[in-house]
């Protein structure tokens, strides 16, 4: 990633009453924390027919890095609006979105795109594996963006596996996969780019409560040891109980 | 039975998947229609311009007047032959003179061959037929010519008031145009019989004689009367088998090559149809697999996709047809190979067509759909259990 | 895994599909190069017509000869280096009522020399010229019929009929290969004086065309008008053009047809692109949430485009190949063939050419592109979240 994508974080960080000194780094937060994640004044309106619907109102929110922080809220609260805003597959009406140090709501599709591939991990309800790929082939995807040999890649992507515990699963395909294995893949695909951020969405909804609480151990396990940062939308009480911090969203505000 | 209203939905619901293959059997329908077209209209141009009642004399072994020639002496014995047919005490024959031309083609880059008969005065009595659409006839002995319909316009010189030559430095003025419900003289150039005779040297003999007879059954005693002669070597010929014999060529060309034509996008429709069925099959699993767990025999679930894809293939075959439909105003003139000239024929639509194509669309649907279908009847109930 | 691989495995994922798709585009190519090598056969004759030949005919209609000292006129006319002269003999084969081939009375000592493309052994010419019964035949009507040197046919004419003593009987003198691809390889040619001696008084000495070469190709137009002006105040006018003029008016009869068969051979061009489009289009509308999985791991909008014209382009490729290898065998060696043997006079040369085999499969891959732009377009424009959203 280039640094003259970070040109808007510059002039959000001036706009900070804690005034800190210019960087492009994380920002540092008034109480010495950094925030990986910082919005401000997030508005989401969208359109049904003529009629606009403010999913999002006047949002502010800073989350740590290296914090594990679940999103739950009602359905319609506006908690997915926000995940898909903070991984840039959105873009707010208003309002700003700073993401490990870059402004992210004003990037071009594919400057997002690349962003994306370097900074984020994604993980999603029903797993959405490519079918026509091997665990270790899915695994291995986001890497294709990067700028690396073909053996690194390979070995990288075994490595993931291996910290998800799916080593001895590399040459199958999803569907000889159980959900819970499907959803560990998942995993390791959202964390071999080494992304600085996870975004999940429901990542337990259609698990069974044992593979649920397997995959939410693998995802404290990489909070706590690999220091990975992870916003996670859900309506699982039992999931949400792992994070450190808990969010709630009504309305499209936080309570 | 599954209802039709159930495939016309699921149609509705894959719009431009159905529109696209509807499309592609449309123009293989719109290809074999148009050809089949005109392959009748060859054979119509050509078999109305002959009459049962009309015997033609020709020299033996020519099959066409062009190639054919009656010494004069020979007339005479056709005026005599018994069932020919009296206009008063005159016997209704017409002796003529057949040759083709050279002709500057226009809008196309060459020259082409067009026939010039050369009739006498009277040549209106025996084809009565004839109309005059534009002008007036020529005068007898005159260097004035009419030319058929359907040549007006298409060469250089042959249009009301232009001339053209057969002879240096006799140019011959078109002063009329007429019309024969379509027949082949529509592509003829008529000049005086004498002018021809002069202009190709063909002093003594014509190239044709042709006979009214009292009935279409005379034509036997006729026929038995010229040929059996040997040393004269002229056979004489229905009219109508005469002009038959002169389609068969051309209409077996146009109709073979849009034949094969037809029978290779067949092909490509067809493979269009497969894809868009198996498409269906594979997005209405679940469906199917509810159908068959509510008690559908496989059977209906055959039955029904095959409709499916004979629908698509019906309303293809449908506007297929109707577009050829419209090739009725479109004039074709291509070589006739029997007379070397060029004739113009029109797209001739019949019923027996517009069934033929429709039939064919329909059995592309069935072909097409026939895989897709077992494959569909083969869903076993307990995929309507399974998820998505 | 790379990019690549990872869009073939897509091109496999629905093989049935791909497969048909395949066998399309390859019916649509195979249909296409049938047809264009029917134009082109048809009218290859015109391309290859040699423009310092010299066809001199009856000004008015080729149904008229002109007069055999005509031929010794047109040879006196300054530039014309050699001529010869033919007619037209209408021969059928009794034996073989059903095959037809090119029959021709001609000036042997000078045909050959005039007609260079049509090549034979020098003791084999030697031997046609000294028979007055001697007859030289194409190559391909001589294997289609068995005939070898040394056989004796019999020919049947209506424009020449046979003489009431015996039938027009000619020994096979020769066997003539074609080294240009616009000769027919079917014709049979013999004496013209055989057949002269025996018309009785008003028909002999008739010829029906002259031909010549001239020595300088570039003059030919100023030649052909020389000769036209030697006959200009005699009986009958001549019209002399060149070679490739007179066959390309003999086209103009046919020009209704050569254009509705390229109408046709776009026609079928639109078929494939529906096939294929159509294809594309369901595989797109399938995957869309893929694409959405894609797009969230980071891949640009023109990667996906990418893949879906990736896609198109291999089908159109594989289709495009298949269709040239199948070509091979049902054009150049079915029809081909057979046309070759029974129309040589209209098809000399059915063959798909190394042209036109390379503008299908361009054609092919054109198709592909064309048939994904809108598709890729589309996919390339989703809203990640909507594509998200859409389920399989």
């Amino acid at each position: 990633m280039t640094d003259s994508t970070s040109d808007g974080a510059h002039s959000d960080a001036d706009l900070d009453p804690a005034n800190e000194p210019r960087q492009s780094g994380p920002v540092e937060r008034a109480d010495g924390a950094e925030s990986i994640v910082r919005i401000r004044s997030l508005v989401k309106t969208y359109f049904r027919g003529d009629e606009p619907l403010k999913v999002l109102d006047q949002l502010d929110l800073d989350i740590p890095k290296g914090s594990f922080e679940a999103l739950m809220g009602p359905s319609g609260s506006g908690k997915s609006t926000l995940l898909n805003l903070i991984a840039g597959l959105d873009r707010p009406t208003s309002g700003t979105v700073v993401v490990d140090g870059k402004q992210i709501d004003r990037m071009g599709e594919s400057q997002l795109a690349r962003w994306r591939a370097a900074t984020l991990g994604f993980v999603f309800q029903s797993f959405n594996l490519l079918p026509v790929l091997t665990a270790l082939e899915n695994v291995e995807l986001p890497l294709l963006l990067a700028p690396l040999r073909a053996a690194e890649r390979r070995k990288r992507a075994e490595t993931a596996l291996k910290i998800v515990g799916l080593e001895d699963r590399v040459k199958h395909y999803p569907r000889q996969l159980s959900g819970g294995q499907e959803q560990r893949v998942a995993i390791a695909r959202a964390i071999v780019n080494d992304p600085k951020i996870i975004v999940a969405d429901e990542p337990t909804g259609d698990l069974d409560r044992q593979s649920a609480a397997d995959v939410m151990t693998l995802l404290e396990k990489l909070n706590q040891q690999l220091g990975k940062t992870i916003v996670m939308v859900t309506h699982d009480p039992a999931a949400a109980e792992r994070a450190s911090i808990i969010r709630r969203l009504d309305k499209g505000i936080l309570v | 039975m599954i209802p039709i209203r159930y495939n016309l939905r699921s149609l509705a619901t894959r719009k431009t998947n159905t529109a696209a293959t509807i499309l592609g059997i449309a123009l293989v329908v719109f290809v074999l229609a148009a050809s089949l077209m005109l392959s009748a209209g060859v054979k119509k141009t050509l078999t109305s311009s002959g009459r049962a009642d009309v015997a033609i004399v020709t020299r033996k072994g020519s099959d066409a007047e062009l190639s054919s020639i009656v010494e004069d002496p020979q007339v005479s014995l056709v005026k005599a032959a018994p069932g020919v047919k009296k206009n008063g005490d005159r016997p209704a024959v017409i002796a003529e003179v057949v040759v083709v031309t050279t002709m500057e083609k226009l809008g196309a880059n060459g020259l082409s061959n067009v026939t010039v008969r050369g009739v006498p005065p009277d040549v209106m009595t025996f084809r009565r037929g004839v109309e005059l659409v534009a002008g007036r006839f020529a005068q007898p002995g005159a260097d004035e010519a009419v030319i058929g319909a359907r040549l007006r316009g298409r060469f250089a010189g042959l249009d009301l008031g232009q001339t053209f030559e057969l002879k240096k430095s006799q140019p011959l003025t078109v002063v009329g145009v007429f019309e024969d419900s379509g027949s082949a003289y529509e592509s003829e150039v008529w000049v005086d019989f004498d002018v021809v005779r002069a202009a190709y040297h063909r002093v003594g003999a014509v190239s044709a004689v042709r006979a009214m007879l009292e009935s279409p059954a005379a034509f036997d005693a006729f026929q038995a009367t010229i040929e059996q002669d040997k040393r004269l070597q002229l056979s004489a010929l229905r009219e109508t088998y005469f002009y038959e014999k002169q389609s068969e060529g051309i209409a077996l060309f146009v109709g073979i090559l849009g034949s094969v034509v037809a029978a290779f996008f067949s092909l490509g429709a067809m493979i269009g149809a497969a894809i868009t069925m198996y498409a269906a099959v594979a997005n209405r699993q679940k469906e199917i697999g509810v159908l068959r767990a509510l008690g559908f025999a496989r059977r209906s679930v055959l039955s029904c996709f095959l409709i499916e894809s004979m629908l698509i293939a019906l309303f293809g075959g449908a506007i297929g047809s109707v577009g050829a439909l419209s090739m009725r105003f479109v004039k074709f003139s291509m070589m006739n190979f029997a007379t070397f000239s060029e004739m113009s024929f029109t797209f001739q639509p019949t019923w027996t067509i517009v069934g033929i194509s429709l039939a064919f669309a329909l059995g592309m649907g069935l072909l097409g759909g026939l895989l897709p279908a077992v494959r569909a009847a083969r869903v076993s109930p307990v995929t309507a259990m399974r998820g998505g | 895994m790379t990019l690549i691989e990872l869009a073939a495995r897509n091109v496999l994922r629905n093989k049935v599909r791909t497969l048909l798709t395949v066998a399309g585009v390859a019916v649509a190519v195979l249909t296409f190069l049938l047809l264009r090598t029917v134009i082109y056969s048809w009218t290859a004759g015109v391309d290859a017509a040699a423009t310092d030949r010299l066809v001199t005919r009856h000004k008015v209609t080729f149904v008229l000869e002109l007069p055999l000292r005509y031929f010794e006129d047109v040879r006196m006319v300054p530039g014309v280096r050699v001529a010869t002269f033919a007619n037209w003999f209408g021969g059928k084969d009794p034996q073989h009522p059903n095959d037809f081939f090119q029959t021709l009375a001609v000036e042997p000592d000078t045909f050959f020399d005039v007609y260079s493309e049509m090549k034979l052994p020098a003791t084999e010419l030697a031997a046609f010229k000294q028979n007055r019964q001697g007859a030289v035949v194409g190559d391909v009507i001589a294997a289609k019929l068995g005939w070898k040197v040394g056989d004796r046919i019999t020919l049947e004419s209506p424009i020449f009929p046979t003489p009431p003593d015996q039938p027009w009987t000619f020994m096979v003198e020769g066997i003539y290969e074609a080294t240009s691809k616009a000769v027919d390889r079917s014709t049979v040619v013999f004496h013209w004086k055989y057949i002269n001696d025996a018309m009785p008084e008003v028909r002999k000495d008739e010829i029906g065309w002259v031909v010549s070469r001239v020595d300088d190709p570039s003059r030919a137009a100023e030649v052909a008008s020389a000769i036209d002006r030697a006959f200009e105040t005699r009986d009958t006018q001549t019209m002399t053009q060149d070679e490739r003029a007179f066959a390309s008016s003999f086209m103009a009869s046919f020009s209704a047809v050569l254009s509705a068969l390229d109408i046709v051979s776009v026609g079928i061009l639109l078929i494939m692109l529906l096939v294929l489009g159509n294809t594309i289009a369901m595989g797109v509308r399938e995957r869309t949430n893929e694409y959405g999985v894609l797009r969230a791991l980071g891949f640009s909008p023109s990667h996906i485009a990418g893949f879906i014209v990736g896609e198109s382009l291999v089908v159109g490729a594989l289709g495009g190949a298949l269709g040239l290898l199948i070509s091979y065998p049902i054009v150049n060696r079915g029809i081909g063939n057979w046309l070759e043997e029974n129309m040589g006079a209209m098809f000399p040369y059915f063959q798909v050419t190394p042209l036109l085999a390379t503008i299908a499969f361009a054609l092919a891959l054109a198709l592909g592109l064309v048939a994904a732009a809108v598709p890729a377009w589309g996919a390339s424009r989703l809203n990640v979240t909507d594509a998200l959203r859409r389920v399989a």
